[in-house]
């Protein structure tokens, strides 16, 4: 494939088209190119696809056994009888709230005490220890303890979730507080501007793409934590249905409802990232401290 | 310039010992020792000597980013202790707001400052002056990883002198860039300061530069450090005829400038440069 220039040199062709996803930007691709490439891209997906659900095919009837592994058309059907009859939204709106609550007040108690100690040396010396003995601690341990404490209820899950996502998002802002440049902290200090300006405008904006990668691996941990938390300790929800179809023996319904989960935790993410790429365009595009 | 000597100095370091004390190991490193300078109203003051005498830490102490260890460091009769407004800085990395835009970023000063901040349609005013005079019109709402070197230098600049300082600090502003862009923003620099002004009505400028050429185009006056500790070995005074032109650069009087400013700081470039390999 290596073609050879008249000054000796050996290139490769450029193959940007090959590789969706890793098309540089700015780079020179035709439209026609682009086009190929998202379909390249969609080929591979479902190609992938089909492989997986012929295995998963082949392993069901293998199987013999619709409660152990049901086949992926059985699964299907059951997707759709949830949403004809209404009763996934239910789950997933539970889901869905809680995951609101637990990760607002994540974000907005995680981030401020993220900035208290990225910026307040004590203050670090002080809660660091605390967030670095809880943090390797899953949410899913505090489960039991929490049931004797919360019980049953909206409280049980909301709390765990909030634990999954909290750490995360302190952590990331610390670091991003932290890892401010102090060349754009000194450059508005020379402007003459007030310390509350510097946090608003210099400090904040220099760690919110570390605080939006705090985010995403926050509402991750969260969502994973969230399917624990409603198995035993919710009366609705998502984990609360896997739970439900379970004792029922109806395989199929649970793992609708594990695509589900995985469905939107993908699709929160990918929301996340969207935010990124419209809050810090300047952190996507490489552009360093300059 | 015998005018000038005889004027109360705008800025004036008196005996400035800069010690640096490393947090942990409690090493010393005594930067620069006993400097003495005054900087006079609308002088252009270049400062150069080798690699690690000082010189960034005499700006960053001007600039009130850092503060001497010993000795009086005063401007306009007032002690310097705080960064502010009526001091600009320049830096050498530029040191640009990479969310804000060219526009937002030479706003930051008049928008933000505690001292006397500009209502929006001043600021719009202030800025499209700065813009227009660094020729960045254009570039308005470019963010700064969309520019060029030379580009982000002017835009560095035009936030600097938006914020209407008395006193220009500039720290190898042009040390980033390459020959051709570096002579053409000196010739800018020369008349945005506003050489063809009468003094009184000029900037204040104090430069760093590793460029003895550049230093003997710009300047006043240019003052030579030397190392170990840093201070400084003499002033020369450049009395060549302002406004300055390329050509002037041929004239033996700037070759002659040039070539005495190089022998005072030959023997020390060589030992800096050995050293640090
Ligand atoms: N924050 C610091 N802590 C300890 N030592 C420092 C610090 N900043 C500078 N120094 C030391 O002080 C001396 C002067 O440094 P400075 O940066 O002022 O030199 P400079 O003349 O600007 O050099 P260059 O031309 O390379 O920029 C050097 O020996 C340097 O190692
Ligand atoms: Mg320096």
């Amino acid at each position: 494939m290596a073609a050879q220039q008249d000054n000796g040199l050996t290139v490769q062709p450029a193959r940007t088209a090959a590789q969706p996803g890793a098309a540089t930007p700015g780079w020179p691709t035709s439209a026609d190119q682009r086009i190929w490439t998202a379909l390249g891209a969609v080929f591979i997906y479902l190609r992938s696809m089909a492989v997986f659900l012929v295995i998963w095919h082949l392993g069901s009837r293998w199987v013999g056994n619709a409660i152990l592994l049901p086949s992926p058309i059985d699964s299907a059907e059951a997707l759709v009888e949830l949403f004809a009859d209404g009763e996934i939204f239910d789950n997933v709106t539970a889901s869905l709230s809680r995951l609101g609550v637990s990760f607002g007040l994540a974000i907005v108690l995680g981030v401020s005490l993220g900035f208290a100690m990225g910026m307040n040396r004590t203050i670090y010396a002080m809660v660091d220890p605390m967030v670095e003995l809880l943090r390797p601690i899953s949410g899913i341990a505090w489960i039991p303890l929490g049931m004797f404490i919360l019980g049953v209820g909206e409280a049980l899950p909301t709390a765990i979730m909030f634990y999954g996502a909290f750490f995360p998002i302190v952590i990331n802002t610390v670091v991003g507080v932290q890892a401010v440049n102090p060349g754009l902290v000194q450059a508005a200090r020379v402007l003459g501007v007030s310390q509350r300006a510097i946090v608003r405008h210099v400090i904040w904006p220099a760690a919110l793409p570390n605080i939006l990668v705090g985010a995403r691996l926050g509402a991750g941990a969260g969502w994973m934590a969230m399917v624990a938390a409603e198995l035993i300790g919710a009366p609705s929800g998502l984990g609360f249905a896997i739970e439900w179809y379970r004792e029922l023996l109806m395989t199929p319904k649970v793992l609708a409802f594990v695509f589900i989960i995985g469905l939107l935790g993908y699709l929160l993410d990918r929301l996340l990232r969207g935010l990124q790429r419209r809050l810090t365009p300047w952190a996507q595009a490489g552009g360093g401290l300059t | 310039m015998e005018t000038l000597e005889k004027m109360t100095p705008k800025i004036c370091l008196g005996g400035i010992t800069k010690e640096y004390i490393a947090p942990r190991t409690g090493q010393r490193t005594l930067a620069i020792a006993d400097v003495s300078l005054d900087v006079f109203q609308g002088e252009f003051l270049c400062i150069v000597g080798p690699s690690g005498c000082g010189k960034s830490t005499i700006l960053n102490m001007i600039a009130g980013l850092a503060r001497p260890s010993r000795g009086e460091l005063v401007m306009d009769g007032k002690p310097i202790r705080d960064p502010g407004a009526e001091r600009g800085v320049v830096f050498q990395d530029y040191a640009l707001f990479p969310w804000k835009t060219v526009r937002e970023n030479i706003e930051f000063g008049p928008r933000y400052r505690t001292a006397g901040p500009l209502s929006a349609s001043e600021r719009d005013r202030i800025v499209r002056h700065y813009i227009d005079l660094v020729s960045l019109t254009g570039a308005e709402n470019k963010y700064p990883h969309e520019l060029s070197g030379g580009m982000r230098q002017r835009c560095a600049f035009a936030r600097a002198l938006a914020n209407e300082p008395e006193v220009l600090l500039m720290d190898e502003p042009f040390a980033a860039l390459d020959a051709q862009t570096r002579l053409i923003l000196q010739e800018e620099l020369l008349r945005i300061w506003g050489e063809e002004l009468p003094r009184a009505a000029r900037k204040t400028v104090v430069f760093i530069t590793h460029g003895i050429d550049e230093a003997v185009y710009l300047a006043d006056r240019v003052a030579v450090m030397s190392n170990n500790p840093g201070h400084i070995k003499t002033i020369m005074t450049v009395d060549l005829p302002r406004p300055r032109r390329e050509s002037l650069r041929a004239t033996a009087e700037f070759q002659k400038l040039a070539d005495a400013i190089w022998q005072l700081i030959r023997h020390e470039a060589y030992e800096a440069t050995i050293d640090r390999h």
